[in-house]
Formats: C-alpha cells, sequence, structure tokens
C-alpha cells in the first residue's frame, strides 16, 4: 500500500493541460485549387473516393474533396504531379452536414485539355454558423456542462473505439470537461456512433436511437461512420454513414479521429467551440479557440496549470 | 524434389507428384473429396498439423466448379499445407471434417452461409455468420451474388439459443450494443444463480463484408482495407496482405524494410498487451495499475505518432516495404523510451502479482484447458497460455525475425493469470527484440518496386504473428490479374469458442475480467 502511494505522488499529474490545438506530423490533406490542373491523379490514389474529379459540361471540370470519407493516407499527397496536395497538420475538424466537409473547386479545360480554377464551389445546405444556431435552438442549453455519453459502435474496425476510449485515459482525461460515458442510452444525452451502420447493426442502433431520451445528439465519428469510409455505402452488408440510419448533428472525420478531434467535436456539440470543417481553407475563423496555441478562454473553467510537470508526453 | 516435399509425401501416404511446392513455406496437395477426412486426419497425426484456415471458392466460371481449401500450419517443416478439393455445383456439399477436428466447426458453417455448400455430416450445421433476417438461397460470397444494395429482411426467429430449464436457473442476454466502449455482440449465459451453466454467442453483427469489398478494389488499395479488418491490428493484417502480394508476384523486401516491420509488428505487440494488463485491472477494480497502464500505452502511442505519423501505425506498411522511415535519433529515442518503459512496465508486472487480491481473482478464474484448446484450434495469447507451444514468428518466420533471439513465453494454467503472464512475458521479449533491431538497423531501400500487375490466374499466403495470434491473408488473382479472391483469417475467429469454452463454471461477474484476458477482435472475427 506504502508503495502504491509513494509511486503515485512521485509520478504525479500526468494530464495533459492544453488538450486541443496539437500539431502532428500530418492531419488531412489540403488542396490549393488555384494550383490544381485537374488531372486525376489523387482521384485515382485515394482508396475511398474522398477525391473526385468530374467531367461536367463541355469545358468544364470539377474537384472535390470530402473529409467525411477521407482516411489520412496520404495517397494523395505523394500521388499530385503538381505538388500542390499538401498533408495539412490541423485534424481538429468537425462539421454538422456531410457537404460542410466537402470543398470542391470548378476549372475551365481550354481545346488543349489545359485546366484553369475558376472558382470555389459553394457546397449546398445550411453553413456552419446556421448549423450550429439550430443545434444550439434544439437543445436549448440543456446540456449545460454535463454531458452524458453513450458509444455505439454500428460496425467500426475498433480503431474508433480505441481513440474514443483514450478520451478517458488518465492523460486526456474527458471527465474534466464534464463528459461522461455512461452505460446506457437511457442516460445519454448524446450518441457517439462509429461505422460503417453494418445490416446487422442498422436496428440496434435504431432502437439504442428511440432508446435516448429528448434532446438527443447524434455525432457521428470516424471516415466509417461519416460516409461509409472504404466499406461503402449499400453494399450487401453495410448500410453505410450513420446519416443513412439517423439524424446526426456533429461528423467527426478521420480514420481513426486522434483524441483531440474526437473531444473537439464533442465541444462542438455542446455548443461549447465553433465547428471547423476546413483546415486551412479562405476562411479564416474568429473563434478565439481555434487561434493558434492562445490559452482556450473559453476551457479555462475547466482547465488547470499542472502540479508538476512530467516531461513531454 | 524438395525435403519439406518428401516429409510431406511420406508422411500423408500420397504419391510424389500429387504434391506441389508452390513457394518457399507453401505446398499444396489436390485430393479428391472422399480422401479429405483421412486425409485432416494424417495431417494432424503424423505432422502435428494446425489448422490454420478453410475456405471456399467460387471458380464456376473459369473451372466450373467450387472449390474448398484446408489450410494447416505445420510447424515442425515451417510449411503451410493447402488441400484444395472441388465442389460439384450441381451437389453443393462437401465432407465435414468438424467432428474430428473441432477447429473446423466455424470455418465449415461460414462457407455454408456464405457460398451455400453443406458439410456433410457436421455435428452442427447452423449459421454462424448470417443473422436470422437473412432470405434463404443468397450467398454473398458466390461471384454472382448481386451486390447491389440491401437485402431484404426475412422475419422470424429461425435459430433460437438454445434453452435452459429448472428452478433457479435462467438466461442472461447481453448486446449487442454494450455497457462500454467495446464492439457489439451478443451473449447468451445460461445461469443458475451466479454460476454460468454455459454461454453462447451471436457475433456477425459488425460484418462489413470485408471479404466481398477486396474483390471490388485495385490490389493496391487493398492494403487500406487490410488496415481496417481490425483497428488494432493494422500492422498485423496489413503485413499478411502485403506478405500475400510480395509472395504472389515475387517482389523481394529490402533488407532495412524488414527490419523495420519488425519494431511495427513488435510496437503493435506492446501497445495493446500493456493496454489488456491495464484492462484486466480494471476489471477487478483495480485502479492504480490500470491508470498506469492507460498511461504508459498513451506515451508509447504518442511516440508513435510522431515517430510514424499515426498513433495505431495505420498507413506505415507498404506493399513492398514500409512507408516510413526512422531517422538515428528516431530510432535512439525509441530505445530510450523503451528503456524507461522496461523499468515501469516491470513495476507494473509487479505491483499486480504482489497483490493478494488481485491474484485472488485472476488465478483459476477462466481456465480454458490444454486439451480444449488443442481441439478448438485455439492460437496465439490464448494458446500459449494453455500449453501450446506455437508462435508463426518462430513457426513460420517472415520478415526480419529468422535472424533473432527470443522466446515464446508459454504458461501453463490456462487461466486469466496465465494469459495475463503470457502477455507481461511477450513484451519483456518484445523489449528485447526492439533493441537488437534497432541496434542494428540495416541501410538500404524502403520499398522494392512492384508489378505493375499480379500474376493472373495464382494464389499465394500471408501470414504474420500479430499481437493476438496469427493473422492469415490468403490472395487469388483472377485471368486479368485482378483480386477474386482475399480471404482472411483474424485470430478471434478461431479464439472465441476457446472463450465459450472457458467461461462455463465461473459466476457472472468474472465474465468481463475473462473476456478481457482473451481481448478478442469482434470486427476481425466478423469482417
Amino acid at each position: 500500500m506504502f508503495r502504491i502511494i509513494a509511486g503515485s505522488l512521485k509520478t504525479g499529474r500526468v494530464t495533459e493541460a492544453h488538450p486541443l490545438s496539437r500539431r502532428p506530423a500530418f492531419g488531412f490533406p489540403v488542396i490549393d485549387f488555384t494550383r490544381c490542373t485537374a488531372c486525376d491523379e489523387c482521384a485515382s490514389a485515394c482508396p475511398t473516393g474522398a477525391i473526385r474529379a468530374a467531367s461536367g459540361a463541355p469545358g468544364q471540370r470539377t474537384v472535390s474533396l470530402s473529409y467525411g470519407a477521407c482516411i489520412q493516407c496520404r495517397e494523395c499527397v505523394t500521388a499530385c504531379p503538381e505538388q500542390v496536395v499538401s498533408a495539412g497538420r490541423e485534424f481538429e475538424i468537425a462539421a454538422h452536414t456531410r457537404e460542410q466537409l466537402t470543398h470542391s473547386a470548378s476549372f475551365d479545360v481550354d481545346d488543349a485539355g489545359r485546366a484553369t480554377f475558376v472558382r470555389m464551389d459553394v457546397q449546398p445546405g445550411p453553413g456552419v454558423a446556421e448549423s450550429a444556431s439550430r443545434l444550439r435552438d434544439r437543445i436549448q442549453g440543456r446540456l449545460g456542462r454535463s454531458l452524458h455519453v453513450r458509444q455505439v459502435d454500428a460496425g467500426s474496425c475498433n480503431g474508433c473505439e480505441l481513440e474514443i476510449a483514450a478520451t478517458t485515459n488518465p492523460v486526456f482525461d474527458l471527465e474534466r470537461f464534464g463528459i461522461h460515458f455512461v452505460a446506457s442510452p437511457r442516460h445519454a444525452d448524446l450518441l457517439l456512433v462509429t461505422g460503417p451502420v453494418t445490416r446487422n447493426m442498422e436496428i440496434a442502433l435504431r432502437r439504442t436511437y428511440e432508446a435516448a431520451p429528448e434532446p438527443r445528439v447524434v455525432v457521428a465519428v470516424g471516415a466509417c461512420g461519416c460516409s461509409g469510409g472504404l466499406f461503402g455505402e449499400g453494399t450487401y452488408a453495410s448500410v453505410g454513414g450513420v446519416d443513412r440510419v439517423v439524424e446526426v448533428d456533429v461528423y467527426i472525420p478521420g480514420c481513426p479521429p486522434r483524441p483531440h478531434a474526437i473531444l473537439n467535436g464533442l465541444l462542438v456539440a455542446m455548443g461549447i467551440r465553433e465547428a471547423r470543417q476546413n483546415p486551412s481553407g479562405p476562411t479564416r475563423h474568429t473563434d478565439p479557440l481555434l487561434s493558434g496555441d492562445a490559452r482556450p478562454e473559453a476551457l479555462s473553467f475547466f482547465l488547470r496549470p499542472p502540479v508538476k510537470a512530467t516531461g513531454e508526453i | 524434389m524438395s525435403s519439406v516435399r518428401a516429409t510431406v509425401c511420406a508422411n500423408l501416404g500420397l504419391a510424389d507428384e500429387t504434391v506441389q511446392d508452390v513457394r518457399p513455406g507453401e505446398v499444396e496437395v489436390e485430393p479428391g473429396p472422399g480422401e479429405l477426412v483421412a486425409l485432416a486426419e494424417r495431417v494432424v497425426k503424423n505432422l502435428d498439423g494446425r489448422l490454420a484456415s478453410l475456405f471456399a471458392t467460387d471458380e464456376r466460371a473459369s473451372t466450373g466448379t467450387f472449390a474448398l481449401h484446408h489450410v494447416w500450419s505445420l510447424p515442425g517443416l515451417k510449411t503451410f499445407l493447402r488441400v484444395r478439393t472441388t465442389v460439384d455445383p450441381a451437389r453443393p456439399q462437401f465432407p465435414s471434417i468438424a467432428g474430428r477436428h473441432p477447429a473446423a466447426n466455424w470455418f465449415e458453417r461460414e462457407v455454408m452461409d456464405f457460398f451455400g455448400l453443406d458439410p456433410l455430416h457436421h455435428p452442427n450445421p447452423k449459421p454462424v455468420a448470417l443473422h436470422d433476417d437473412w432470405p434463404e438461397g443468397q450467398w454473398a460470397l458466390r461471384k454472382d451474388f448481386p451486390d447491389g444494395g440491401a437485402v431484404p429482411r426475412e422475419p422470424g426467429d429461425r435459430h433460437p439459443f438454445r434453452p435452459v430449464t429448472g428452478e433457479g436457473v435462467f438466461q442472461i442476454p447481453v448486446g449487442p450494443v454494450h455497457a462500454g466502449i467495446i464492439e457489439p455482440g451478443h451473449f447468451r449465459f445460461g445461469v443458475a444463480g451466479e454460476p454460468v451453466l454455459y454461454l453462447q454467442l451471436r457475433l456477425f453483427y459488425v460484418h462489413k463484408g470485408t471479404e466481398k469489398r477486396f474483390e471490388r478494389l485495385p490490389w493496391r488499395h487493398g492494403l487500406f482495407l487490410a488496415e481496417s479488418i481490425s483497428g488494432d491490428t493494422a500492422v498485423g493484417h496489413s503485413l499478411a496482405y502485403a506478405h500475400a502480394l510480395e509472395r504472389l508476384s515475387g517482389v523481394v523486401v529490402p533488407a532495412r524494410a524488414r527490419a523495420l516491420r519488425v519494431v511495427l509488428l513488435e510496437l503493435e505487440r506492446i501497445y495493446n498487451h500493456v493496454a489488456d494488463i491495464g484492462a484486466i485491472a480494471t476489471d477487478v477494480a483495480f485502479v492504480v495499475p490500470a491508470s498506469r497502464a492507460q498511461t504508459m500505452r498513451e506515451r508509447l502511442v504518442r511516440l508513435q505518432e510522431s515517430l510514424f505519423g499515426m498513433r495505431l501505425l495505420r498507413g506505415t506498411v507498404a506493399l513492398g516495404g514500409v512507408k516510413t522511415d526512422v531517422s538515428p535519433q528516431g530510432a535512439q529515442r525509441l530505445r530510450s523510451h523503451l528503456t524507461e518503459m522496461e523499468v515501469e512496465f516491470d513495476d507494473l508486472i509487479t505491483l499486480l502479482i504482489d497483490s493478494g487480491t488481485f491474484t485472488d481473482r485472476v488465478d483459476a478464474t477462466g481456465i480454458l484447458s490444454p486439451q480444449a484448446a488443442r481441439d478448438l484450434g485455439v492460437v496465439g495469447v490464448a494458446a500459449r497460455a494453455s500449453a501450446i507451444d506455437a508462435d508463426f514468428r518462430r513457426d513460420h518466420p517472415t520478415d526480419a525475425y529468422e535472424g533473432l533471439r527470443f522466446e515464446v513465453p508459454v504458461e501453463k494454467g490456462g487461466d486469466v493469470r496465465a494469459r495475463l503472464m503470457v502477455r507481461a512475458r511477450e513484451v519483456e521479449q518484445s523489449f528485447s527484440i526492439l533493441h537488437q533491431v534497432l541496434e542494428a538497423l540495416p541501410d538500404g531501400a524502403l520499398v522494392a518496386p512492384l508489378p505493375e500487375r499480379l500474376p493472373p490466374s495464382s494464389s499465394a499466403l500471408g501470414w504474420a504473428e500479430g499481437w493476438r495470434g496469427p493473422c492469415l491473408h490468403w490472395i487469388a488473382t483472377d485471368a486479368q490479374g485482378g483480386l477474386s479472391r482475399v480471404k482472411v483469417t483474424d485470430p478471434s475467429f478461431l479464439n472465441w469458442p476457446g472463450l465459450a469454452h472457458a467461461v462455463p463454471g465461473n459466476i457472472v461477474p468474472d465474465f468481463p475480467v475473462i473476456n478481457k484476458s482473451f481481448n478478442l477482435s469482434y470486427s476481425g472475427n466478423d469482417r
């Protein structure tokens, strides 16, 4: 017993002070559409169809990249002959609709087959701010600073579960944000669902959803949960993304999303953070939480300086 | 004639020309369906063969028949034996070996579910993969199955669980949605008060049609699907897939890549074993070691992220090599991290086994007897904890394993503690393997060039001893060199029946810790 206590004192606090805005070696790919020649090298290298190049009307071409289906394999980065696809370093991406996770550009193609960038396309559906206000209206502040989460694996490979479980480890310690994982959907404010939803889990997911009390928030996690990912949509075994079965409020892409990205997505669902669906797109966010390494003011309630520095983890 | 082939022929009583040397470490024999049962008997008795996989292929387009394949591991010969038999589509049946070799039980039922080929004289020919609402007469892995969307649901409860009757005897249904952050599956306990009388499993809730999906993907993209077979075994499965493709196309992986693959596979072993040891502590409510193990794992996966880009080591294995190099500084960082971790890990294990309240919960809990483990064909950690001395790293070495010094830890108890101790001792071996490899990383290329196309109409096995046990892939190509069949065998598929065997006789509250000590993959099993 003495050894246990002494050991714990020696270890000190391992919980990370700043769990957000980390910059790993790479997050999601970023296409510099203005320099893109709309060839389809990246699209054919992409194993999930996250990048698509399509010819529309004669003389026109579109290239689109959807983070919802991206498994962060970086094949597009190596495939691009023009080196306009780069591995972005940000990964705390979340959105309210699948469309918000898609970025596409239109190109004009001349007679010689050369494509020139015309404009970024506007995605259909509501923007981030509008979706966020709709979600706020629906939950009416009832989630406050306490969120009870029921995790549902509706078909995942277990990668997302490992990262969701990692958010509860002593280093992340999700509970300090008032977020608890509960054992029953009846205790849950939010369902954290991984996919692809399989044929054999479709009914179980629907029943779990129905068992959760209103207002219930659904968060889809991972490339497969957002879009069916590698397993596709509408096969004999895979229904596809979570939104094929129940309405989804927040999408957290990634394969698997890092624990930080999951935490970020949950904070978006609680209305504490603003959704950020584009790592370095043309629009700059004004959200203080998103500005570089500044201390996240809205989170300072939860964050205390560590008792003892235990070195970089 | 190779000596391996001669030994196989002599022990199986086969004529020379019937056994083919397919490629190093892989021989093939093609008996008639009538000889299948007797041959299986001889493989086990004379060659100590262990069933590694059993599957079917739909070759009606090329040869006009289905084919059934038994894959046996022959550890003494460092060889796999593939036994191929044709099955006439007009009489879609094959002789079952499950009565004598229970390891074949689920495999044969899976062939029945996905190919519509019936195992004759199977002791329990019920669906294993198909759920009750799957319609009759639809076989997903047949080539003419129209995989074009949702298959209609058929109402009815056609495969009821075995009932329990008697005073104070009842059933406890658990799942598919479990209480923790884990994968879905259904457990049906028959209990008399606290003690479990028996446990029935209904799995395949996360069946994603992975094997069918491979057939639709370009072979280069198959690697990513392999990484997603079981999220905790990204390296194990992607290596098995890569090995199969490399063997198929004769690609020789450069020495540096072979060494780095060992690094990746051992890191995956360590981070999973450490997490499991912590989870076993969690399930007996011993919080301090649980937190320490979780912290240790988190630190390691963060180091993995900074060295290889991804926490869970996805996107690290390439076809023909590895994707990420390790710099001398990186190797040094990894080594000093491991040196520190060794001390911490040693403390963790001491803390656990010195605690009477802990050992009280894990000793003689969830015993899987060596005999049962052998009969059921249990593999990996669970097998080694039940006195079965098998490890593909030693018995079928790949990559740089041939030249490494390591032991295969074997425990005799077959209980939770034995599985815990196998993990603990394996982690120690992995530390030593990693030091050996990182000390002398060979120079050279990271990837070998790949051919434009795969050889048409051929097949190959690929394998890796993942942290949970052997991952085995069999890949076949069609006349155009595309993937015509990828059979994935995850160790969990062989081990789930072992869990069902280890639980009866224990009390319900011990189930979580027994389950955790096996820590089987649902996704790997269901695919």
